[in-house]
């Protein structure tokens, strides 16, 4: 598959929708049953999971749930136990990287300190052995992309490290792959500059309208820029929705707790009661817990720590439950009574959501 | 300001150095009057800066000329064989990391232990004429090749024990290249040899070069080795000098040969500085 880098009417971003609207078809990667175990500890368990063509796929988890080897065997420098990797229709599982149709942004670039900027993007079409005329131009073409061929010549080590990250996106990009690979690959920048180039490879991904799946702690960075995120725990995928769904419909107890944050009750809690209920967890998001002076529970408040742009403020109520609440605008102080209204609460039973 | 150490190598090798030269020069006064007092065979000076008889005498001598040749030879050769094997080793420890390239690795260093002399007299016993080798032929009714006393005799010597030391630095330089960096060329595209030459070798080059320097000029001042190992004649300089200042009494021409010697070290130090300094460019500084 080629895809022209310089042409946006050819490689049209596709819409989110049309991207879910057929998951089953034959183009974009394919994982079926996954398994890999390393020094006797399953790391990826039976994984399954389709990207379509053109969509940008999250693996969202916690440290040691299994994301990183997932990528890996994606990329090949892993070979699961069980389990196929199908890229646009094909069987890679056996195939050792090189000969994979997937390019790889590494966490930290992994450029080659001993070849300059151009010569780091060109090396991937050398290796393909392409006429030199092409490689120039290909590399002028992919560096203007990335707004970097100001620093075709110079060295890895002289340049930022947002220009490092866009020169190691280049080399990626460079050799239009079938999937992007990309492994936490902002986790190297400052806050501010994470933010931009979080969106410079959002805005090229969907220009090119390239397959990728990127691994991320960062649950900002997961919801900014995919259209689906898997959830990853323990070398399962707990769900994968888009956004906006898996932040206000979570299935499991530990998608609930692990994007955002939420309010956690043993025990059936409804908008006006509080009964028990062995094995039930009630699960609330703070800014469904609404604070208000005039009706509601009664409860205390018992602390208040203010964010900038909103204030979180911690009320136990009188049945001796504490709450979590996101409060804009005027914040109550610390023994203030206030009234809690709750909004939507979700029930999880053995981590799965049942109503 | 001259610091401490610094004066200390000036007073205890800067000075001799200066004398030694103006001896080799035929100044034959003021402190270097003991020696010249019994030495042969010395070329006097005149001149206010001396004479280059000694020099003269020396270079045109067809055995020292033959004996620098060996010399050069058996420090190129040896130095090269070093290097490959030492590569091997590291970059086999690299590339799969199992319990057999660890097993290899400690092997290669095991000639660090053992002494130069006893290392080369246990090389000598293994390849004489009446060695362990050519026993072992003739148990089976073979003629087995004679090593001992002969030049490639001692080039098995000098790479027996120079060999550690070069395992140790190549394989250091070679696993400091990060997996990543060597993911990224197999992700690239790239199978196992020309991530090797592309990406290892090239990111290890300081250290393969320092490993080449030192292991060169160890070997091109070697004594023990081509001493014990290799024969009476053609010989290394090591040996030549030897026997001019001890057994013919002709410190003055052990001196040219010395000097001869020290700069041609100094050329491959000469590599050592430029590698080293290709290196901080390299890092931005």
């Amino acid at each position: 598959m080629t895809i022209p880098l310089n042409d946006p009417t050819a490689a049209a971003a596709p819409h989110p929708d049309a991207v879910q609207a057929d998951p089953m078809q034959a183009d974009g990667l394919r994982l079926d049953g996954l398994h890999k175990e390393l020094g006797g500890r399953t790391i990826v368990d039976d994984l399954s999971l389709h990207v379509a063509a053109g969509e940008l796929v999250c693996l969202l988890g916690p440290s040691g749930c299994g994301k990183t080897t997932t990528l890996r065997m994606i990329a090949g420098f892993l070979e699961p136990d069980r389990g196929a990797v199908v890229v646009s229709g094909r069987d890679v599982t056996h195939l050792p990287p090189e000969r994979r149709p997937s390019a790889m942004v590494f966490q930290n670039y992994a450029l080659w300190p001993h070849m300059t900027v151009a010569k780091n993007v060109a090396f991937p079409l050398k290796l393909a052995k392409r006429p030199r005329s092409e490689v120039n131009e290909r590399v002028d073409r992919v560096l203007q992309l990335v707004n970097l061929l100001h620093h075709k010549d110079s060295r890895p080590g002289r340049i930022s490290g947002g220009e490092q990250q866009r020169t190691a996106l280049a080399r990626a990009l460079v050799q239009e792959p079938a999937v992007l690979l990309l492994d936490e690959p902002l986790s190297n920048l400052d806050a501010k500059l994470r933010v931009r180039v979080r969106e410079d490879i959002r805005e090229i991904q969907q220009r090119l309208g390239i397959t990728t799946v990127m691994v991320t702690h960062d649950q900002d960075e997961a919801m900014a820029m995919s259209d689906r995120v898997a959830v990853m725990n323990d070398g399962r995928i707990e769900q994968v929705s888009a956004p906006r769904e898996l932040y206000s419909n979570p299935r499991t107890e530990f998608v609930a707790s692990f994007v955002g944050s939420v309010n956690k009750v043993p025990g059936r809690l409804t908008p006006s009661t509080l009964s028990a209920d062995d094995g039930l967890t009630s699960a609330v998001r703070p800014e469904s817990v609404r604070l208000d002076a005039d009706g509601g529970r009664p409860a205390r408040v018992t602390r208040v720590t203010p964010h900038g742009h909103f204030t979180e403020v911690r009320v136990s109520l009188d049945e001796g439950v504490d709450l979590v609440s996101y409060v804009t605008g005027a914040a109550p102080e610390v023994d203030d009574r206030v009234g809690v209204e709750l909004g939507e609460v979700w029930y999880f039973r053995e981590g799965e959501r049942v109503e | 300001m001259a610091s401490p150490p610094l004066l200390l190598v000036a007073a205890f090798t800067g000075f001799p150095i200066v004398l030694a030269v103006a001896y080799s020069l035929g100044h034959t006064g003021g402190l270097n009057q003991t020696t010249a007092l019994i030495a042969q065979h010395q070329h006097i000076t005149d001149e206010w800066w001396g004479t280059l008889g000694a020099y003269r005498e020396v270079l045109t001598n067809p055995r020292f000329r033959r004996d620098l040749g060996v010399t050069v030879m058996v420090t190129v050769v040896s130095t090269s064989i070093v290097l490959v094997l030492a590569l091997i080793i590291a970059l086999y420890l690299r590339l799969t990391g199992g319990w057999a390239a660890k097993l290899l690795t400690v092997l290669a260093i095991v000639p660090q232990f053992i002494p130069v002399v006893i290392a080369s007299w246990s090389v000598l016993m293994f390849y004489a004429p009446d060695g362990f080798l050519r026993s072992v032929f003739a148990q089976a009714g073979l003629e087995g090749p004679t090593f001992g006393y002969t030049v490639s005799g001692v080039v098995i010597a000098q790479v027996w024990c120079s060999l550690p030391f070069a395992v140790l630095m190549c394989a250091s330089g070679v696993q400091a290249v990060p997996d990543a960096l060597i993911d990224a060329a197999r992700d690239a595209g790239a199978g196992l040899v020309r991530t090797t030459f592309s990406v290892i070798l090239p990111m290890a080059f300081v250290p393969i070069v320092i490993a080449a320097t030192f292991t060169g000029i160890g070997i091109i001042g070697s004594f023990t080795v081509p001493y014990f190992t290799g024969p009476n004649a053609p010989t290394m300089l090591g040996v030549d000098m030897a026997n001019y200042f001890t057994a013919y009494n002709m410190p003055q021409q052990s001196i040219v040969m010395a000097v001869v010697v020290f700069g041609a070290a100094s050329l491959i130090a000469l590599a050592y500085i430029w590698a080293n300094f290709r290196s901080s460019k390299e890092a931005g500084a």
